[in-house]
């Protein structure tokens, strides 16, 4: 009995490891510090997609709403604050209706910064949103984010400013871009300091949300079902960012001649279900596995047949999970589930809906596991648990296997309340009211 | 199969670590744990970090230590192998540097941070071509801060200037941090500066140290530029404050000889015995250091001999643009000025002021004062503070 509780604790921790593996405070400070070195470390936050979420909303059931997240660990205690999106880059939201991997509607988003001091950044953006459908683009809505949430003199009635920059989009539906709070929730701390890891933890609550007091970079879709359904209801998402190539070496001849390729793009980050980055795709196939679309995905299929962290989970701890022939998370991550959210035989990493499940009365932070249809993997969101989710998906729930229904990280919640309407995740943390560190009187 | 439990079986050990490092949890078949690789490889990559934080060497064993032991529990890591071939770029040794890039490079051909680490060794190597295409696959990999501003250095040597300055500003663009923010100020200042827009530079250089206040490079790279504005009781404020943040012989070394310009003889000797002082600590903690030795004891007038035997030992050791100009520049103060030209000329593929001084140099002792005095000019047209010491020299010459 104690061994199994102490395993379940270790995996919990385990997978969430891996998450700060990739989650945790940006690495890029201290490494670019040197005397004419070059940065070391390709750490690229603004172009760091962290959460996906698709769901039909309680107050908007007829809008698919669609959530992407930028940039981990936003403190806003940080100083002069440089979130920003970055304007170099390209963020897009692709949406596949037919299962074919390939996308049907592109959502692109472009941002540019005002001009304010050299280094103290003004960061009210403008920005552009470009729909295409086909062949055709269409410029469907120009926004501006709110400014980041600083504290009550900087950013008064921050609300008020966040619900100002909502814009409709030409032909239905809503869009959003700025900073919010990270709706993310899980347990990271725990695993610096083996005293740290909090009595309980495992499907009985009890653990941190590290990510509580961080913000995020968001944009928010809402967009008409009409325009999106079809006979067979699933959709498939996913996000991406796309940054700039350049060369040395020189292109063209005569005045042509030039450095900087423009109009060449790399996709750097993209994300359709969570964790998949984090928790399937090896270290040495990860650049690679961001550079790719979904519709490429089947080169990484035996990363999801054979998860490895189910083969060490079993050589460490003896749960004696399944670790070859995992169809079911093939199923699950790749082609959608049957009579769910099932969208062909193709393999694609994609987040699916079925638009014909209505919104939640009563939503299970475990969404299809607790007997909830309006959530993960059926899309996905904001409350939905996904570590604990993803815990008990590899440790075999699917396949019935015991452990399947134990393990968690003990963060069952987002430390704040969501929103109840558009764009659901909460203002951001401001600087002032940071509470890391306080001080009693 | 090994690189496949990189990642989950680093996620899974760390966890283990915790416990076993509690006595909490055996492994089921009862083995002592080993460190995790994923740990080790975290430790090692954050002591390079607080390396180029501080300066301090002690940093550079400890990261190996930790690397190898990574590398060791698993050959196929390719962080490890990044991180030790980064290590040995930073010691000087670009041969491991790049034999390190290429295990990685067969370990995972399509990690973008292998070529940056296979191309910062290649140009140290003097391979030019192989380096700049190494940084242009890193770039097609996956473009980022660390390759933009890779590239921007290579455009910087090829004096493609305002291509430089548009990847600096990508790199600007997408940094967040504000130490990220100084490194990209200082690089655009720097751009500047070599193009003698001194006032330009200094406002660069004075932003990033708004981004990142007491920057050490952005304090050194402020007091240069304020020296060679003529403001040097600043400068010398500037680069105390930069030395007593930061260990680098090289700080050190600037710092002496803004002293010796103001006439602060005793304050230059303390600058350059701390100067000696750090390169003796530098090679203690295994970083190749005879260049550097060479080139400080040549322009200071000391063991001009020795300085020949070192600078011959460093260029085998990495033939680059660094130790043409050091050799051909050893050559010459020990008078051999004829073997000293195709190295001379080497070094002048990417030329500034220095190494035009040198060519002067050369001109003058094998008696063609004629070619000597257009060089001295040339030089200090390119740059005329391109040395403290050795720019005056080169005007007082001029006839």
């Amino acid at each position: 009995m104690r061994k199994s509780m102490l395993a379940i604790i270790a995996i919990s921790i385990a997978a969430v490891a891996a998450v700060l593996v990739v989650r945790g405070p940006s690495p890029e400070a201290g490494t670019a510090s040197s005397h004419r070195e070059a940065p070391l470390i390709s750490e690229d936050p603004t172009a760091d997609n962290t959460d996906l979420y698709a769901f039909r909303a309680p107050d908007a059931p007829n809008d698919l709403t669609i959530i992407g997240n930028w940039i981990p660990a936003e403190d806003p205690a940080a100083g002069p604050m440089y979130y920003r999106f970055s304007q170099s880059a390209r963020y897009n939201i692709y949406i596949d209706r037919n299962g074919d991997a390939r996308p049907d509607v592109t959502f692109r988003f472009r941002f540019r910064n005002r001009a304010g001091r050299f280094f103290l950044a003004n960061t009210v953006q403008d920005y552009t949103v470009t729909r295409t459908i086909g062949r055709r683009s269409t410029v469907v809505a120009r926004g501006v984010t709110p400014p980041n949430n600083i504290g009550p003199r900087t950013t008064p009635n921050y609300r008020s400013l966040a619900q100002a920059a909502v814009r409709p989009l030409a032909g239905g539906g809503k869009v959003f871009a700025g900073q919010r709070e990270d709706a993310f929730f899980a347990d990271i701390g725990a695993i610096f300091d083996l005293v740290a890891i909090r009595r309980g933890v495992g499907n009985a609550g009890g653990g941190k949300d590290f990510f509580a007091g961080y913000g995020v970079h968001a944009i928010a879709l809402q967009i008409p079902i009409s325009q999106l359904d079809d006979s067979d209801h699933v959709v498939g998402v996913w996000a991406a960012t796309d940054r700039q190539r350049l060369t040395v070496r020189k292109v063209g001849k005569g005045k042509k001649r030039r450095t900087v390729v423009r109009n060449s793009w790399v996709q750097v980050s993209r994300l359709g279900n969570p964790l998949v980055n984090e928790l399937i795709i090896p270290t040495n196939l990860k650049d690679k596995w961001n550079r790719s679309t979904p519709r490429q995905d089947s080169q990484f299929v035996r990363f999801h047949r054979e998860p490895i962290l189910a083969a060490v989970i079993n050589q460490l701890y003896g749960l004696n999970v399944p670790e070859k022939n995992r169809d079911d998370l093939v199923s699950v991550l790749l082609t959608g589930v049957p009579s769910l959210n099932f969208t062909g035989r193709t393999l694609a990493d994609m987040l699916r809906i079925n638009l014909s499940i209505p919104p939640s009365g009563s939503p299970n932070r475990l969404g299809v596991f607790g007997g909830d249809t309006g959530g993960y993997p059926n899309g996905r969101r904001l409350t939905d648990d996904v570590i604990d989710i993803a815990e008990r998906a590899v440790a075999g729930k699917l396949k019935g296997h015991p452990a399947g229904d134990l393990l968690g990280d003990g963060v069952n919640e987002n430390d704040v309340p969501n929103l109840t309407s558009f764009p659901y995740e909460n203002d951001p943390p401001s600087g002032f009211d940071n509470t890391k560190g306080q001080q009693k009187p | 199969m090994k690189q496949r439990a990189l990642l989950a079986g680093a996620v899974a050990a760390i966890a283990a670590t915790a416990l076993l490092a509690g006595g909490v949890l055996r492994t089921t078949d009862g083995e002592a744990s080993k460190i995790p690789t994923n740990q080790l490889v975290r430790v090692g990559f954050e002591e390079q970090a607080a390396a180029r934080r501080t300066g301090e060497p002690s940093h550079y064993p400890r990261s190996e230590r930790a690397l190898r032991q990574a590398l060791d529990q698993d050959s196929d890591d390719v962080r490890a192998l990044i991180g030790l071939a980064s290590l040995a770029n930073t010691r000087h040794h670009f041969r491991e540097g790049l034999a390190f890039a290429r295990q990685a490079q067969r370990v995972s051909p399509d990690t973008a941070l292998v070529y940056g680490v296979m191309g910062d060794a290649l140009l140290e190597l003097g391979r030019f071509d192989a380096g700049f295409r190494a940084y242009d696959r890193m770039a097609a990999l996956r473009p980022s801060i660390a390759a933009y501003g890779r590239i921007a250095q290579a455009q910087s040597m090829l004096g493609q200037t305002s291509a430089a300055r548009g990847s600096l500003s990508l790199a600007l663009d997408a940094a967040v941090k504000g130490e990220t923010r100084a490194w990209a100020f200082v690089e655009l200042g720097r751009l500047e500066r070599t193009k003698l827009r001194l006032g330009a530079a200094a406002s660069r250089f004075r932003t990033a140290l708004a981004a990142s206040p007491d920057n050490p490079v952005a304090l050194d790279a402020l007091a240069e530029t304020e020296a060679a504005r003529g403001n040097l009781r600043r400068a010398i404020a500037l680069q105390s404050r930069a030395v007593k943040l930061r260990f680098s012989p090289e700080l050190a070394a600037s710092l002496g000889d803004l002293h010796t310009v103001a006439g602060n003889r005793a304050a230059a000797q303390r600058a350059y015995a701390k100067v000696e002082d750090q390169e003796r600590r530098l090679a203690a903690n295994g970083v190749d250091t005879d260049l550097d030795r060479a080139m400080f004891n040549l322009e200071h007038g000391i063991d001009l001999e020795g300085s020949l035997v070192r600078a011959r030992r460093g260029y085998a050791a990495r033939p680059g643009t660094e130790a043409n100009e050091v050799l051909s520049w050893a050559l010459i103060r020990n008078g051999r000025c004829k073997e000293a030209i195709p190295y001379s000329n080497r070094a002048l593929r990417f030329a500034d002021g220095h190494r035009y001084f040198h060519r002067g140099m050369i001109e003058r002792c094998l008696g063609r004062e004629g070619a000597a005095q257009r060089l001295f000019r040339k030089a200090l047209a390119f740059d005329p503070n391109f040395s403290p010491i050795w720019a005056r020299f080169a005007r007082a010459q001029l006839r």
